[in-house]
């Protein structure tokens, strides 16, 4: 019996290291494993001394793709005049960066890095789920900055007047365009001014050149229809949060969409690489994304340089507004950081820095919100991948312009409603029964009011 | 010799406490979370507000109904051309092994992987259609008609899980009393007559176990509709187990997904009983 005592407490000893050692690691998942519970206790530490001591500071930030490049850019020349401050960028995937936050919210916070980037049309529904989860920026003082960045990225990082997070980049849209198959169709891209005119030139260069004319996954994304609502003026739901399906110009843009398809001018693609595979072995003659996608195409269309070009999206009417956004992202602060001023600092040196801006959109294609930016002399250069073009010219142009979309803190189920209606349509259904159809889906499950026209 | 008796216990312990902490805790506690729903983050305790909403879910009813047509269409399909292909690979003399392996190999695939190459395959312009066109029919919408999409997650199913199913068939075959097989021939029964009343009935407590199987996997089928059809065109091939999935962790909506995930569970109970009282005990 005395052995088999020591057995026993010898196995749950074990077993309680075990559990006591999992429980450390938790909340530093994000850093690699040989200093787990080293740095948990190094955070803890210089949270507790004040900012005046100026203990060595390590700052955890999730991003995705080319923005990591940016933060770490950023972090440089921070460290020049605060060499206390190291910053640590995990590049995750986009989604994996949501399903992450997600379950680390769900989870009552644990695991979040001190900074993490989320896309506009995401700011809502995460603060709405996880009241708690993000740190109050207007508590810091955020307002001082509203000056400098545009209503509408100021609008998108509001919820319920206070605000949540920092405005980094738009995505002021445009129609990226291949110069040379356009040349071989014979199309002069500065005759494009409207939609209609933009279907013209499409049958003439699929019949010159075989080429689609623009690529979608088309019963699984609706980005095009979105620049376009948002070009009239509209989106899923209005500026109350009523559901805004029924709106005669929803129907004028899904109407629109099922032409240039009927017409043969829509590739259909499977998800973003598919749409990055259209683009680069020139099955599509152009792509109507926002100008995030510079950086895409120039990191993965290499040895097309030189054959691209840009031209505003076409307007429904002649002389009518050209101007969309599509996309867009914000940096936010999980409540659980241990370091809120100095994370607070540091993004604000980021988002408010003209330089930092200028570097984020030279080298990764990131278009900055912040307007003093559009005054210095990269704006109006001319940009060589692009033929010499002033891409960051037309772009920044259009920001005044630009309508903001109200995702609301429900735009996942909206999104959902608007794609299936989408679907159905391209599927053969008539836009009025399918954008009703998704309009009432969309009112049973968020409980909103549909507008009525 | 009494000290013995604790050693088997000893070594349930581990299993038995992970069981406990990762399945019993969460299967109570989203019990708890079904009667629950989300209030300014908190959760609040609702009664039977998520059931009810449950019975007016347009969407709910339309992820059964896909789940069913799937299920009442693939399992019986699959279970009946996995037997065929048992008893088929049992009178094979040569190459067995070859056979064998390539039959089970799908099943050991990833997942992920090959709903990715399925759905390149399947593409309006890819290998499955160019083969299609070629012998002069028309493409075929794989992935985005409701019902072609519904058919293709019905082949990736079916070209998945096949090989898993015969082995099983082909094990149980290989037991049948060859006496049995004799006897049919000497009565002059062809080989046809003897598949169906030698073979199948010697193999109903297998086929009972497959069927129970596939049922429950198809039931929670999550991961083919997700990679391949993310839900389908429209919703046409949204699953329970995706939709569970979606209201959980896409719309942080915890206390419906339980719920969903709870009727879900009754639902499959009630199946397999059902399956157990038609073929079951004699």
């Amino acid at each position: 019996m005395q052995r088999m005592a020591k057995f026993y407490i010898l196995l749950v000893a074990i077993l309680l290291v075990i559990t006591a050692c999992s429980s450390n690691n938790g909340g530093t998942t994000t850093t690699n494993n040989g200093t787990n519970t080293n740095s948990s206790q190094s955070e803890t530490n210089s949270s507790s001394h004040n900012s005046s001591e100026k203990e060595n500071v390590t700052i955890t930030a999730w991003a995705w793709n080319v923005n990591v490049g940016a933060l770490n850019a950023a972090a440089e020349l921070y460290k020049a005049e605060n060499p206390h401050v190291t910053l640590k960028v995990e590049d995750i995937g986009r989604l994996d960066v949501y399903d992450k936050l997600s379950t680390g919210l769900a989870a009552g916070g644990i695991g979040l890095p001190d900074i993490v980037l989320v896309e506009d049309d995401r700011i809502g529904g995460y603060v709405e789920a996880f009241p708690k989860g993000f740190l109050d920026l207007s508590a810091q003082g955020f307002e001082a900055n509203e000056a400098v960045f545009p209503n509408f990225k100021l609008e998108l990082a509001k919820v319920n007047g206070t605000y949540y997070a920092f405005p980094f980049d738009a995505g002021p849209a445009g129609m990226f365009y291949r110069t040379d198959i356009f040349a071989d169709a014979g199309v002069n891209a500065d005759s494009i001014e409207t939609w209609d005119d933009y279907i013209e030139a499409g049958k003439l260069i699929k019949e010159k050149t075989g080429s689609f004319m623009a690529p979608l996954d088309k019963f699984n994304d609706d980005p095009t229809l979105r620049m376009m609502l948002n070009q009239l003026g509209i989106y899923y739901f209005d500026a109350e949060g009523n559901i805004d399906f029924l709106h005669p110009d929803f129907a004028v843009a899904m109407a629109k969409q099922k032409v240039m398809d009927d017409a043969g001018l829509i590739k259909d693609v499977i998800g973003w690489d598919g749409v990055v595979s259209a683009t680069i072995d020139g099955s599509v003659a152009t792509i109507p994304f926002g100008a995030w996608y510079y950086g895409t195409i120039v990191d993965q269309a290499k040895d097309l340089d030189g054959k691209w070009g840009v031209f505003r999206m076409p307007s429904f009417e002649k002389g009518e507004n050209h101007s969309a956004n599509l996309g867009g992202s914000s940096w936010m602060i999980p409540s659980t950081t241990k370091n809120t001023d100095e994370v607070y600092k540091f993004l604000n040196f980021f988002s408010t820095n003209d330089q930092v801006q200028q570097i984020a959109m030279t080298d990764y294609g990131l278009f900055p919100s912040l307007q003093t930016v559009y005054a210095t002399e990269v704006f109006t250069s001319e940009v060589s991948f692009f033929g010499g073009q002033k891409i960051w010219e037309l772009f920044a142009n259009e920001m005044p312009t630009i309508k903001t979309p109200y995702y609301t803190n429900d735009y996942a189920i909206g999104l959902d409603e608007a794609i299936k209606a989408q679907a159905d349509v391209f599927n053969g259904k008539a836009i009025d029964v399918a954008l009703k159809e998704a309009a009432e889906r969309l009112a049973s499950r968020t409980d909103r009011q549909i507008n009525a026209y | 010799m009494q000290s013995k008796m604790h050693v088997p216990y000893l070594f349930l312990t581990p299993a038995l406490v992970l069981f406990s902490v990762f399945m019993i805790y969460p299967v109570i506690y989203s019990l708890f979370l079904s009667f629950q729903s989300s209030v300014q983050g908190e959760m609040v305790f609702v009664g039977l507000q998520n059931y009810e909403k449950l019975l007016s879910d347009t969407i709910f009813l339309k992820a059964v109904t896909n789940t069913f047509i799937i299920l009442v269409i693939q399992v019986p399909m699959m279970l009946f051309i996995a037997i065929v292909l048992a008893n088929a690979l049992n009178s094979v003399k040569r190459f067995k092994a070859l056979f064998r392996v390539s039959f089970f190999m799908p099943a050991v695939t990833s997942l992920v992987a090959y709903s990715i190459i399925f759905s390149i395959m399947l593409m309006g312009d890819g290998l499955l259609n160019q083969i299609i066109v070629a012998t002069g029919l028309d493409a075929v919408p794989w992935l985005s008609h409701p019902w072609w999409a519904k058919m293709a997650l019905i082949l990736a199913m079916t070209w998945r899980w096949i090989g898993y199913n015969m082995i099983i068939y082909l094990a149980a075959i290989q037991n049948i009393d060859e006496a049995l097989y004799e006897a049919a021939s000497i009565d002059g029964a062809a080989k046809i007559k003897q598949f169906f009343y030698i073979t199948i009935p010697q193999l109903k407590p297998v086929i009972l176990f497959t069927a129970v199987l596939s049922t429950i996997g198809t039931l929670q089928l999550f991961d083919e509709p997700y990679t391949l059809t993310k839900g389908g065109p429209s919703d046409a091939t949204l699953t329970l187990g995706m939709y569970i999935y979606q209201t959980g962790f896409r719309y942080y909506d915890f206390g419906y997904a339980s719920t969903i995930a709870y009727v879900t569970v009754i639902a499959i109970g009630i199946l397999t009983y059902i399956q157990f009282k038609v073929t079951g005990d004699e």
